[in-house]
């Protein structure tokens, strides 16, 4: 494990010079939209909170963490109050995966391609697209937190937004319940999901993995089930789901990688029980369980499929994948 | 030796949390703990309850082990909410830290 002090350290001062726990520039990170020719005017604004977007360089640090956790280089960090070296932007920005950036960026087109077919009125302005600080505020960093949920929530405000679309469960709970308490903005917060209102038609079996703050937090585990119902899609329940769902571990990846895939290992247990492919719809846990060994598609990418289905009239790919595994789980269409 | 903090639960409140009395230790958390290790987080609610501040603050760094998932909070029979505990201690721990990193200046 390292030491709690200096990674909180760390990645307070790198939301503050940057925006982002990772020091790049979050114009260097979110890049997803260029090229889509998404509206920047509309009636709700899609705001990312860069979650997706930082899978990339999460793995990367995730992996540089591994490396080192319990090395006496792990100590010389403790001790020297060592800021290390191989978690600098430049590093990270190196070790970055360039497909991990693409899977990121079809999921969130995806989700644009959901809010269009459910005919939602929304816009997209890269410039208003902020980092949460929801990272800070769960290592205990309340100050850090603060500061930044203030000045993103000035941002918002200034700009006049008052009803945002939000695509990740972290981003969602920051925004939803604790920007109104600790930074006196409260917008209007809605998942892409709650907002889904698709026709489609398929036949398939899938598990869920709840995200703890869906599931548990925000209590919206039946949202996802009722549209993937209505779409012809039966969710294989695994005991711990819904509000009693368990974790992936992903949170702790950034104080100690081994706990992480420790527990993320025990999760994939659980939910591979089921023999159905694993579907999910967070960020983090997508990443964690997939470090644990299981492959995990999201949420959007699924229904992204259907959808697309149903408008190219490709019925080929809705029943023979019942029972498969998730890497032989039909692509969406549009990748 | 430990030293006994008789308004540990008072100073505790200034970092979010006013429940940790309504505990009365079943042990409930520590099953449902997705970290299945140590007592945790039942051991520290019982340190704030007797006011065992230094041993806290000596095994600080465990509690970042914590996940934030809430599945403690969710089937505890008291409503103590340990999740937002830990996190009240986290804020603690961490501000216990820095006042010392001042003094060492």
């Amino acid at each position: 494990m390292f030491d709690p002090k200096v990674i909180t350290a760390l990645l307070a001062d790198n939301v503050r010079k940057s925006g982002n726990p990772f020091g790049l520039a979050n114009g260097s990170i979110n890049t997803w939209w260029k090229g889509k020719n998404l509206a920047g005017e509309g009636g709700s604004l899609l705001l990312t909170g860069l979650m997706y977007q930082m899978v990339p360089y999460i793995n990367a640090a995730t992996g540089l963490l591994e490396k080192y956790e319990d090395t006496p280089t792990a100590e010389r960090i403790r001790f020297a109050r060592w800021v290390p070296r191989f978690l600098s932007a430049a590093v990270l920005k190196m070790k970055a995966s360039g497909e991990d950036r693409n899977s990121a960026a079809r999921i969130l087109e995806d989700i644009t391609r959901i809010l269009a077919a459910s005919g939602v009125d929304f816009a997209y302005r890269p410039e208003l697209d902020f980092y949460s600080g929801i990272l800070l505020y769960d290592l205990g960093d309340l100050d850090s937190f603060i500061t930044h949920a203030r000045r993103v929530a000035g941002r918002l405000q200034e700009a006049g937004v008052e009803r945002i679309i939000t695509v990740d469960p972290h981003t969602t709970w920051a925004l939803k319940k604790l920007y109104p308490r600790h930074a006196g903005y409260a917008p209007e917060v809605r998942t892409y999901f709650e907002l889904a209102d698709l026709s489609g038609s398929t036949d398939r079996e899938v598990t869920l993995h709840d995200p703890c703050f869906y599931g548990r937090y925000l209590e919206v585990s039946q949202v996802p089930r009722t549209l993937l119902a209505g779409l012809g899609v039966r969710c294989v329940e695994v005991t711990g789901s819904g509000p009693f769902t368990t974790c992936c571990g992903g949170p702790a990846e950034s104080v100690s990688p081994a706990l992480a895939l420790e527990v993320g290992k025990r999760r994939v247990t659980e939910l591979e029980a089921t023999g159905r492919p694993l579907v999910t719809m967070c960020p983090i846990c997508q990443a964690n369980l997939r470090r644990a060994g299981a492959e995990v598609m999201d949420l959007a990418t699924l229904l992204a499929g259907i959808v697309e289905n149903r408008r190219t009239g490709d019925s080929s790919r809705r029943t023979e994948d019942r029972g498969r595994k998730s890497e032989e789980f039909p692509s969406a269409a549009i990748e | 030796m430990t030293l006994v903090t008789p308004d540990f639960v008072e100073e505790l409140q200034q970092y979010g949390d006013d429940t940790v009395l309504r505990c009365f230790n079943c042990g409930t958390c520590v099953a449902i703990c997705p970290l299945i290790n140590d007592s945790f987080p039942r051991r520290l609610i019982r340190y704030i309850q007797i006011g065992a501040r230094d041993r806290i603050l000596a095994g600080g760094r465990d509690l970042w082990q914590c996940l934030h998932c809430g599945l403690c909070s969710r089937t505890c029979p008291r409503q103590a909410d340990p999740a937002e505990v830990i996190l009240s201690l986290k804020r603690l721990v961490l501000a216990a830290w820095r006042e010392e990193d001042t003094k060492n200046v």
